[in-house]
């Protein structure tokens, strides 16, 4: 026996086949079967031979010719015939086998049933029936995954394959239903495109939720969101609200996660359902906006939802303290008008505006370059200099600024005019008790005609919309008056774009009429804001208005007032991805290049954050080849919407566009990555774009610097060191005498952008938990239309929305609570604030404030005279926080306990300094200065938490205090532990709480003074509701 | 394992005893039953499983197959012959370094060279050819076969009939159906090359030793010929135009592409 011997042929079995004996060709088969893989190409040659085999129905292994001819097929390439041939195999075709073929088959055979579902799902009847065969191989292989304890790939495979008996079958099966669920969830997010079998997906998610003991009612309630069924959130959260503490602290979570997701619609129906089911309930909530109850309110200090709050005390706590004896009446009607607060956006507004409010960290300094920079007579950029100024202070009630340059910004005329009323509305943002008071100087005064310019008229009617956008139930009626009692086109400018954000996308129809009436005077100015009025109103419902609007557009001879409706058409559709198939190919396929390009816009819409293949497709197709410049750059931008759920694939995608020869394609393809990257400091983005900034045409370069801080919003310079570069940029562009106007303007929006919000919000268009945030997208894609129309620039503060960790109660406020940031402070802290040029001398002593400034703002901020008599008592306690911190951790990269106490003393100096009393304290604070970086960081509730910085959030396991859902974002509700205990809170003042009616002389720079925190631990003193 | 060689091996011995009684027929059901049990054999082809008796399986096996070929010779069967002989290759090829070389095997290679021969398949001739090792051309059985060839290529057919030493009884068969090969190819031949002939001079050509011999073949095989006059006209020639035609036309094309090939560049 010398060498092993091999088969070097086929020939032999091949020609055994042809042998008249039955059992001879079964043998030969069977030999074949297992030689395949080496003699295909042979055998191939004798596939008829086999195939006539197959076919022969009086032999008794047909499969397994069929299995033979199958696999030859295979390893052909011909995966078409061998899938066909492998059904034929019936049983023999193993799905478990772990071989190539299996693998390649099973793929093959599951895309074959997935796209057959597919079009069967769309065609109407079922003409068509699938091959049962096929079907069954999905199902052997279904089972065998749930058998093996694959779970994930069962529940792919079934929602690919659009089987929601086996997902459901899969879901039940699995050992952890919530993990499941949540991937699911996440599945038909992410890989479900079409829009009506997602929803079908996430109805049988739902309804496996349901059947759990405890179901994760958070998740139901992001999934019935999107699903649009407000009865069964009301069901929910009612039962939640009769049930135990916890429940109602569950109920209060879900709504603030509904909140997050910007659906006013959706909330207000909610909102009415809860209403309709107390009809006994007297109904004390949230009025406060009532247009009535200004004047009434406008001294006091306490504003009505406080009001709310404060009664809420009271009945909860003893509820707290009879708890499993008597959930009374009184009690649900209590969380009821709480849970309502928070539904109708109010109480997150409030807290929003408080905490941006006392976090504001905007660096005037760089306004004032700029505005010293700017000549004083090129009227584009010093209205973007108002406008960055705006951008800045968006929501922080901070007007400082404008208030010290009075005359300065009285040269904005006209239309400048206009939008720096309307800028007014950006800073004031949110303030929904105060913000018609606080615009009452601007506003069309009724009766008096001819009392202000109509410019500011208008300016602030459309700054009321940016107050109250989204949640304009309380102003609703005010826009509308005025809307009706004017016949300025400037002024009703204002009002539809000003209604249009207060009622957006609550289709509510009166509004619809009015501001249909101002379209349909034909006036170019007041007609253009018709149509964005009319989409935003509209946003999201498909409406048969849609038509309507085309229809006018069509008829219409002004540019502006097709423009308009051609982006309010394109509002409509919003996210309604295939039903918007039929509008999007009649926009596109029109000869008029304004509707086109607002095809673009409804492309990007329909389908935004999906990453569908078939929008990116469209787009790329209309980027380079229509003839129109216009359509070119939408479409280029309009990638940027369609793919902001997948930013790191943008920049690969535009990237060959930013090279284009043509300058609109380039500056869509910079604006496209700023909007799907904004926020996310993306280093392949900012390399993409770094090269536009320094193109040879103006408006790229414009568009570039705006997209680049669009994409570095909140990134400092020790995240990524090209921000710094960037400032240094934007600085050399501004100061530069001869830099084009166009990039000049870029510059200063950008600086805006960079520090939006006093540097404490980012551009965010997914909510927490992948849903699209409305209103921001909404934003965003009127912003980037600011091309034509420079006051839609204000839209972009819609997609701001604040990086902050809110803790609450139950009595939804704000209790002492400390949780720890693992990393380091300075990737996250606030840039450096910027000095001038003469105090370059005295540079030591920023840095050294610097070094410990995390520090300071981990510590409860502090009052600088209360210091020295308290600070052994907050020695202590730091003492304490950190151990806590070191143990939880057993992290023991700190014997550092005495650094820590100098380093909390530090921090204090640097508060003071902050309030201007730096004298005293400052040698303590330069003595400290070479302290080594800590690696982690205590937070104090309410904190600034970027969204890079939220993964290192840890809650302190034995705190007090524990959150209701574990991820560390936005609104948590806190479950107290010790409930018997007194609960300290964090108190703040609401901003401006003292508004002066002619807007001109407040205290708006007194305001630091009222940042003043309680920050003593006095645990002893026993407080007044504890002994109810 | 045991008892299924066993089995097998005397149903060969009741195979040749058949077969030395000539009844063809039991022979060819005997031999099915042989390669039905064959096919239990874990050691054969395609397994090749290292059992304790594989070598005597093997050997078994080949005679079986050897045997197999000789009998769809004797049959006058090609179609089975082939497929059996295609089945042995398998056992030549493959088992060379396990079980000594059976004796048969050129004998029977140089059958199946002869085989290829006379049905005019020169390609798969050489095809197998080239598969021989080198030592295997001088066996007097493949070196016939060659030779053969070679003749048959030449055209010297004389020499191809000539020969009487065939080195295998075997072999007269397929000497037999080479010869009938051999004068298609001659026909075929005469007929483009003449219009007609003598009837003596084409019996000559196509190796008949009379008139009748040569009638009865123009009615089976050729239907275009005529016999008239003491002369075959060969028909095939006339319906068949002249190709000339073609080619001046195709000259012309070539040359006008060139020129605007020369004009392009």
């Amino acid at each position: 026996m010398a060498a092993v011997a091999t088969v070097s042929s086929a020939s032999g079995i091949l020609a055994m086949l042809q042998e008249p004996a039955e059992e001879l060709k079964l043998h030969a088969l069977a030999s074949l079967n297992s030689v395949v893989h080496l003699f295909y190409p042979e055998i191939s040659t004798s596939i008829p031979t086999i195939e006539s085999l197959y076919e022969d129905e009086e032999f008794d292994q047909r499969q397994l010719a069929a299995l033979v001819v199958s696999k030859v097929f295979y390893y052909l390439g011909e995966l078409n015939d061998s899938l066909s041939y492998a059904l034929g195999a019936g049983p023999l075709f193993d799905v478990s086998e772990d071989s190539d073929y299996a693998h390649a088959l099973l793929a093959k055979a599951l895309d074959e049933y997935a796209s057959f579902k597919t079009r069967a799902s769309k065609a109407t009847e079922e003409e068509e029936n699938v091959d049962p065969r096929l079907e069954t191989i999905v199902e052997r292989m279904l089972e065998k995954c749930i058998l093996d304890g694959k779970y994930q790939q069962a529940m792919g495979m079934a929602v690919e394959c659009r089987r929601l008996d086996k997902l459901e079958e899969a879901i039940v099966q699995c050992d952890n239903i919530h993990g499941a669920l949540s991937y699911c969830i996440n599945l038909s997010h992410q890989y479900v495109s079409h829009r009506e079998y997602r929803c079908e997906v996430l109805r049988c998610l739902v309804k496996i939720y349901q059947t759990l003991p405890h179901p994760d009612y958070l998740s139901i309630c992001q999934c019935l969101m999107f699903l649009g069924e407000p009865e069964t959130v009301a069901n929910i959260l009612d039962t939640l609200l009769s049930g135990s503490k916890d429940d109602a602290l569950l109920a209060y979570q879900i709504a603030f996660d509904l909140v997050e997701n910007e659906n006013q619609a959706f909330l207000l129906n909610v909102k009415n359902r809860l209403d309709a089911r107390t009809p006994a309930q007297s109904n004390p909530d949230s009025g406060s906006a009532l247009p009535g109850d200004q004047t009434a309110n406008l001294g006091t200090t306490s504003t009505e939802p406080a009001g709310d709050v404060q009664m809420g005390d009271d009945t909860t706590t003893a509820n707290g303290n009879a708890h499993p004896v008597d959930p009374n009446e009184t009690v649900h009607a209590d969380r009821l008008s709480k849970i309502k607060g928070i539904l109708s956006g109010e109480k997150s507004i409030q807290l929003t505006l408080q905490f941006l409010y006392t976090h504001n960290r905007s660096d005037l300094l760089i306004l004032k370059t700029i505005k010293q920079a700017v000549e004083m007579r090129n009227s584009v950029c010093h209205s973007a200099t108002i406008c960055s100024n705006a951008i800045m202070h968006a929501g922080t009630t901070v007007d400082t600024f404008l208030r010290e340059n009075l005359e300065w910004l009285s040269r904005a005329t006209n239309w400048a005019k206009f939008s720096a009323t309307a800028g007014l509305g950006v800073i004031h943002r949110g303030h929904l008790q105060q913000g018609r008071a606080l615009m009452a100087p601007y506003l069309p005064q009724s009766g008096a005609v001819g009392g202000g310019s109509p410019y500011s008229e208008g300016g602030a009617l459309y700054a009321l919309g940016l107050i109250h956008a989204n949640h304009g139930e309380g102003i609703k009626q005010f826009l509308r008056e005025s809307l009706r009692n004017t016949s300025a086109e400037v002024i009703q400018h204002g009002a539809c774009l000003g209604l249009g954000l207060a009622s957006l996308g609550t289709a509510d129809e009166e509004v619809y009429e009015d501001i249909k009436n101002v379209l349909y005077t034909d006036s170019a100015v007041a007609g253009e804001a018709a149509g964005i009025g009319m989409g935003l109103l509209m946003v999201g419902t498909a409406s048969e208005k849609a038509s309507e609007m085309l229809a006018y557009a069509h008829d219409t001879q002004h540019e502006k007032i097709i423009r308009g409706l051609a982006l309010g058409i394109a509002l409509t559709v919003y996210g309604r991805e295939e039903e918007a198939d039929t509008l999007i190919e009649q926009m596109t396929r029109d000869q008029d290049p304004i509707l086109r390009y607002g095809g673009m816009y409804a492309l990007a819409l329909a389908y935004r954050g999906t990453a569908n293949n078939k929008a990116i497709h469209q787009l790329l197709h209309f980027a380079v080849s229509d003839v129109s410049d216009d359509v070119r750059r939408t479409a280029v931008m309009a990638l940027g919407f369609v793919l902001y759920n997948e930013p790191e694939q943008t920049p690969r995608i535009v990237s060959l566009l930013s090279e284009s020869y043509n300058p609109h394609v380039r500056y869509g393809a910079a604006l496209a990555v700023g909007i799907s990257c904004a926020g996310t400091g993306l280093s392949d983005a900012i390399s993409l774009l770094e090269p536009l900034t320094s193109d040879v045409v103006d408006f790229v370069r414009q568009g570039a610097l705006i997209a680049m801080a669009m994409v570095m919003i909140q990134t400092n310079e020790s995240f990524d060191s090209r921000v710094g570069t960037f400032r240094r940029q934007l600085e050399k562009i501004i100061l530069d005498k001869h830099e084009d106007t166009m990039s000049k303007m870029g510059a200063i929006l950008a600086s805006g952008i960079l520090d939006a919000g006093g540097r404490n919000v980012t551009i965010k268009l997914l909510s927490r938990n992948k849903h699209d945030k409305l209103t921001a997208v909404i934003g965003l894609a009127v912003f980037s239309q600011f091309w034509y129309w420079y006051p839609l620039l204000y839209f972009i503060s819609l997609a701001f929305s604040p990086t902050a960790i809110i803790g609450l109660n139950s009595d939804l406020e704000l209790p002492k609570f400390e949780f720890v940031s693992h990393a380091k402070p300075s990737l996250f802290e606030y840039p450096k604030p910027t000095t001038t040029q003469t105090t370059t001398s005295a540079v030591k002593l920023p840095t050294a404030i610097l070094s410990t400034y995390a520090k300071a703002k981990s510590r409860a901020k502090k009052d600088a005279e209360s210091k020295a008599n308290l600070e052994k008592t907050t020695e202590a306690e730091s003492k304490a926080n950190q151990e806590k911190a070191t143990d939880a951790e057993s992290k023991t990269s700190g014997e550092k306990t005495p650094e820590d106490v100098s380093g909390s003393t530090s921090a204090k100096a640097a508060k003071s300094q902050e309030d201007g009393d730096a004298m005293q304290v400052d040698s303590t604070a330069e003595k400290k200065a070479p302290e080594p970086e800590p690696t982690f960081q205590i937070l104090a509730n309410p904190a600034r938490v970027l969204p890079a910085q939220e993964k290192f959030i840890k809650f302190i396991e034995d705190s007090r205090y524990v959150p209701v859902r574990p991820a560390p974002s936005g609104f948590i509700l806190l479950r107290d532990t010790q409930p018997t205990e007194p609960e300290e809170l964090v108190l703040t003042d609401a901003p401006a709480t003292v508004v002066s009616s002619t807007g001109n002389a407040a205290a708006a720079a007194g305001q630091p003074a009222a940042m003043a925190v309680d920050d003593e631990p006095q645990p002893p003193q026993p407080f007044e509701y504890n002994t109810l | 394992m045991d008892g299924e060689l066993d089995e097998a091996i005397r149903k060969l011995a009741w195979l040749n005893f058949d077969c030395s009684r000539n009844e063809l027929g039991s022979c060819v059901a005997r031999l099915t039953e042989l390669k039905i049990l064959l096919t239990k054999f874990p050691s054969l082809p395609p397994t090749f499983q290292m059992t304790p008796n594989a070598v005597e399986e093997l050997k078994f096996a080949r005679v079986v197959y050897e045997f197999a070929v000789i009998l769809s010779m004797e049959m006058k069967d090609q179609e089975a012959f082939e497929r059996d002989l295609v089945q042995l290759k398998g056992f030549y090829m493959d088992t060379r370094g396990m079980i000594p070389p059976s004796p048969d095997e050129y004998p029977i290679l140089g059958l199946n060279l002869m085989r290829l021969l006379a049905g005019n398949r020169i390609a798969e001739f050489h095809t197998e050819l080239e598969l021989l090792p080198l030592g295997a051309l001088h066996h007097p059985c493949i070196k016939y076969a060659v030779e053969l060839e070679q003749a048959f290529m030449e055209g010297t057919y004389r020499l191809i009939n000539d020969r009487k030493a065939v080195p295998h009884e075997s072999y007269r068969y397929f000497m037999d159906l080479l010869a009938e090969t051999i004068r298609d190819e001659i026909a075929d031949c005469s007929g483009q090359a003449y219009d007609h002939l003598p009837v003596n001079d084409a019996m000559e050509m196509l190796m008949f030793s009379s008139d009748q011999q040569l009638l009865e073949y123009i009615s089976e095989r050729q239907h275009e010929w005529e016999v008239q006059n003491c002369s075959v006209l060969f028909h095939m020639a006339k319906s068949q135009p002249r190709v000339g035609v073609h080619s001046f036309k195709l000259i012309k094309q070539s040359l006008c592409y060139a020129q605007e090939l020369e004009q392009v560049v």
